[in-house]
């Protein structure tokens, strides 16, 4: 379904600017106006991707939906896919002031007068062609090494989780912008109308857990019909999917319909947006009843499949549940589908914590990308897996190598991707031996949100919407499309 | 002798501009302008209009037999000789004058010399005779010729060719980048502007040594430095941008030839560099690879057009169609499993089925009905009938496809007797065939006639044993 872009057609909507901008098209100008705007009577003509209806992408995508792996709290890349032998060789060494370089710190470790560095809790090997360095808590990734790019020089501005995090889904740390799911809703359209095109699900490891606030799937000052849709955990994903007793189908149509009546009287008073985003909301509600029980039903799903993302699929609330129905929301068409794993924060205890996080997620991640790619699907779908920074090279606390921890660290982490026009089997970017700073191919978080929209088929520079009297793009002002990962 | 005009100053005026302007062909080498001088030939595009009417108008009355008004041929010869002078000080600003710019000045200088000897003619009383006829005769053919050169020194040699379908420069297996990619994209879109007859910027971009260099900007093309090199910069500019190129009104280059341009400068714009030299991350490999296949916008330029109202009209809630990029009349279908299946929606999309590119009919009850029309989707590219009945017999029709590059048919009953079809899919570069009748030596057998073919079995079995063996979930107790 196209979403047209909005005519304020509400007399209550039209402010001086917009009169204004109006009467240069205008019947009565119509020569003046042609004058002043050479493709006027164009039509049919190609126009520039700014004034293009919404709801297409501005050039033919590699990838129609993502399905991002976030692992909240930030999970060390010394222990999953950045390996660094030279931690071992310097092992309770400073680190050197001159690879810091007046980085700032946390208050957890500001008041270190030490900084030693603590290699891997973990073994490394090389696996695949790709030879991508993966770490022992990583058994089944390794074994997808060849399906996946991983990016090990990703790097952010915020040092703390909530702005990290609310700027990787926001691209501003501060909150109130859209969520990078509700961009792609907002600039792609839903390709089921029977559900949402943004689709959130939520899991927690035993780790040290860091919030998850709805701000982080906000469609900000977008419509709000663009705002991701959050799956419960447990046996209903959607609550009062059935109608109560003695209530028909056609009942609450007509109910529906007398609604959406009074709602629309509402409207030609007051030109609120909003009244006409909650009618639209009614008419997904109604056709969610439909379409949700069978989505969401995993009990048709093979043996086969239950084995391959581990018997924890099948507990409700999981990230091996979700990872499951991560794959059916995009067999039907859903846009966008986010996937929260808490409890990455491993200030202490991290080689018990980060083992224990690896084995929740380790095992389906790597069945979805192998399962989506079996169905053909990784040929038009994004899997990206990753958390909000990286974590130090250096001890948190007390050194211990058996137990220990790592602080937050912006400057160099690792995540990957695979699937929907991203090159596989590539090792890109590098850090330098101490993996603190970056040495190659640096990507920054817009960076990232730019090459997303690339494959999705969008110009992250034309993708606009204008807001309090200014234009905001996900990337805000910045951002390159990293061409290099591109397929 | 009858006069024309009672006024001397018209004849001197004419005799005037005539000898200067015969002085300044025959002395072309030597003369510099001053600036005004030369600024005056900046009007020779806007002038030139009127004699080449005015003196079309006068030679149709005169060949007619009409009367040619004594103040119209006046006015044409007069503009004639002040156009091939402005011209001449126009030619100025290029250095060296190719062979249409020296063609176009001589044929130039002919038509407002042949129109002062006309204006003569008519003095003498000799207009009406033979002698005039003949002139008027030549007038017609030289002011076309002189046209025709103009217009190419302008808008370049092939302007006026024949439109020929543009069969693209074939890009040979391993190609070289500059030789078989690069000048490909300078001679398409700039070279019209930078060759010896129009030296724009005083830049030649008809060989790699000119490149380099560069013209009064300096700077044109830095190797290994794309930011600084104009050439790459100013592809980058906003349209609207005066140091924007190509200019307004000209072809602007696309993302993917700008990409591959600044790529090649970026790597030292060598012009012996081959396309297998290039590491497998270097982004120029996907964009050669790219431009061997076409881009996909272009392949589907020549879609008939479909309107946003059809597209409206033939969907329903269970029924998706999107256009695959702005501006573009490729369509991609989803059909998701309606609470009552019909084939209705499906078989009313006949209308634009030559638009359909991507089919999703994935798990629905079709039957040989819907594999028809699939079969009238002659542009389909991407089809998936995966989890459905289709059968060999379903199957049969699809040897249409020419452009099938992805066909998803697992967990059908399709059988061996399918392969025969799967052959004749020329353009097939994924299959995906699991939990199928198909017996491994009859897929053997497609592979090996079709080696760019990707069949995928399903999962890996050696990895799959790993994954439910090493059951690494603990369930949380």
């Amino acid at each position: 379904m196209k979403e047209e872009k909005k005519n304020n057609e509400n007399p209550l909507k039209v402010n001086r600017r917009h009169f204004f901008s109006q009467l240069s098209v205008g019947i009565g100008s119509l020569a003046l106006g042609s004058l002043l705007i050479p493709d006027l009577f164009k039509g049919g003509g190609a126009q520039p991707l700014a004034q293009q209806p919404l709801g297409i992408p501005h050039f033919a995508p590699k990838a129609k939906r993502v399905i991002y792996l976030f692992q909240a709290g930030g999970p060390s890349q010394f222990e999953s896919f950045d390996y660094k032998p030279t931690l071992k060789k310097r092992m309770g060494e400073d680190l050197p002031e001159s690879i810091r370089n007046g980085q700032r710190l946390t208050g957890m470790t500001s008041g270190q007068d030490k900084f030693p560095l603590m290699p891997s809790a973990t073994n490394f090997k090389q696996h695949g062609q790709s030879g991508a360095w993966v770490s022992d808590y990583f058994p089944h990734i390794a074994k997808i090494a060849d399906e996946i790019t991983v990016v090990k020089s990703m790097h952010t501005d915020a040092i703390n989780h909530d702005p990290a995090i609310t700027f990787f889904q926001t691209g501003s740390q501060i909150s109130g912008r859209p969520s990078m799911g509700s961009w792609m809703s907002y600039g792609l359209g839903s390709e089921n109308k029977n559900l949402p095109s943004f689709v959130v699900l939520t899991s927690r490891g035993k780790g040290n857990s860091q919030g998850l606030y709805s701000k982080l799937w906000s469609s900000g000052f977008l419509d709000s019909k663009h705002q991701g849709v959050l799956l419960r955990s447990g046996k209903d994903p959607v609550l009062y999917l059935n109608d109560p007793d003695g209530i028909s189908r056609s009942d609450k149509r007509h109910l529906l319909n007398e609604v959406s009546q009074l709602n629309k009287m509402h409207h030609v008073e007051t030109g609120d947006d909003e009244i006409e985003s909650r009618i639209a909301q009614y008419e997904m509600a109604y056709r969610m009843q439909m379409s949700v029980p069978d989505v969401m039903d995993v009990s048709k799903e093979p043996e086969s499949i239950v084995k391959l993302y581990g018997e924890d699929c099948q507990v409700p609330g999981t990230y091996a549940a979700n990872a499951l129905q991560a794959r059916r929301l995009a067999e039907n068409g859903v846009r966008f589908i986010q996937l929260y794993h808490q409890g990455w924060d491993q200030h202490g205890n991290l080689p018990n914590a980060m083992a224990g996080q690896a084995k929740d997620v380790d095992q389906a991640s790597a069945a979805l990308v192998m399962d989506l790619k079996q169905r053909g699907m990784l040929e038009d779908t994004l899997v990206v897996w990753g958390g909000e920074f990286g974590r130090t090279n250096f001890c948190q606390g007390k050194f211990d190598p058996k137990d220990f921890g790592r602080d937050h660290h912006p400057r160099a982490f690792s995540i990957w991707m695979a699937g929907g026009g991203i090159k596989p089997g590539l090792n890109y970017g590098k850090t330098d031996e101490f993996g603190y700073n970056i040495v190659e191919n640096p990507v920054h978080v817009h960076d990232f949100h730019a090459t997303l929209m690339h494959a999705m088929g969008l110009d992250h520079e034309q993708m606009t919407y204008k807001y309090q009297g200014r234009r905001f793009r996900l990337t805000d002002v910045a951002g390159n499309v990293i061409k290099d990962l591109l397929a | 002798m009858t006069r024309i005009l009672k006024n001397r100053w018209v004849d001197y005026a004419i005799l005037g501009l005539s000898v200067f302007l015969i002085f300044c062909l025959i002395f072309d080498s030597y003369i510099e302008l001053p600036n005004l001088v030369a600024w005056l030939g900046r009007w020779h595009p806007l002038i030139l209009h009127f004699p080449i009417v005015l003196l079309l108008i006068a030679v149709f009355l005169g060949l007619t037999g009409k009367k040619v008004p004594d103040e119209l041929l006046v006015v044409a010869v007069l503009s004639a000789l002040v156009t091939a002078v402005s011209g001449f000080f126009l030619g100025k600003e290029t250095l060296v004058k190719g062979d249409l710019l020296f063609w176009h000045q001589w044929l130039g200088g002919g038509v407002a010399l042949v129109a002062s000897l006309w204006y003569v003619l008519a003095n003498r009383g000799l207009s009406g005779t033979m002698y005039t006829k003949v002139l008027q005769v030549v007038m017609v053919g030289l002011v076309a010729v002189t046209g025709h050169y103009g217009g190419m020194v302008t808008h370049g040699e092939e302007f006026l060719a024949l439109p020929t379908n543009k069969k693209e420069k074939e890009i040979p297996e391993n190609p070289v980048i500059y030789a078989d990619v690069v000048t490909t994209i300078l001679e398409d879109k700039c070279v019209s502007c930078h060759n010896p007859n129009k030296k724009k910027g005083e830049l030649l971009m008809t060989n790699l040594e000119e490149l380099l260099k560069g013209g009064e900007s300096g700077q044109t093309l830095i190797p290994g430095d794309p930011i600084k090199s104009q050439l790459i910069s100013r592809l980058h500019l906003p349209a609207e941008d005066e140091e924007h190129m190509p200019p307004e009104g000209k072809a602007p280059l696309t993302q993917s030839e700008i990409e591959i341009l600044e790529r090649w400068v970026a790597l030292g714009a060598s012009d012996t560099l081959r396309f297998d030299q290039l590491p497998e991350s270097e982004p120029l490999v996907a964009l050669i690879k790219g431009l061997k296949e076409g881009d996909a916008e272009s392949k589907w330029a020549s879609l008939p057009v479909v309107a946003d109202s059809t597209i409206k009209n033939l969907s329903n809630d269970y029924l998706t169609i999107e256009r695959m990029a702005a501006n573009s009349n490729a369509l991609s279908i989803d059909v998701f499993s309606p609470p009552e299946y019909t084939a209705a929606p499906i078989i009313a999309m006949e209308r634009i089925a030559a638009n359909i590119v991507e089919l999703d009919l994935s798990g629905l009850p079709i039957g040989s009905a819907e594999m028809d029309f699939v079969a009238r989707c002659q542009n389909l590219e991407w089809l998936e009938v995966d989890k459905t009945p289709v059968t060999d017999a379903e199957v049969e029709k699809l040897t249409a496809l020419k452009n099938l590059r992805l066909l998803k048919i697992y967990e059908t009953p399709v059988t061996d007797k399918s392969i025969s079809v799967f052959k004749q899919l020329g353009s097939l570069k994924s299959l995906y065939v699991w939990k199928t009748e198909l017996s491994n030596e009859a897929l053997e057998s497609l592979k090996s006639e079709n080696s760019g073919l990707a069949i995928n079995y399903g999962i890996n079995p050696e990895i799959e044993t790993f994954f439910v063996a090493s059951d690494s979930v603990a369930i949380a107790k």
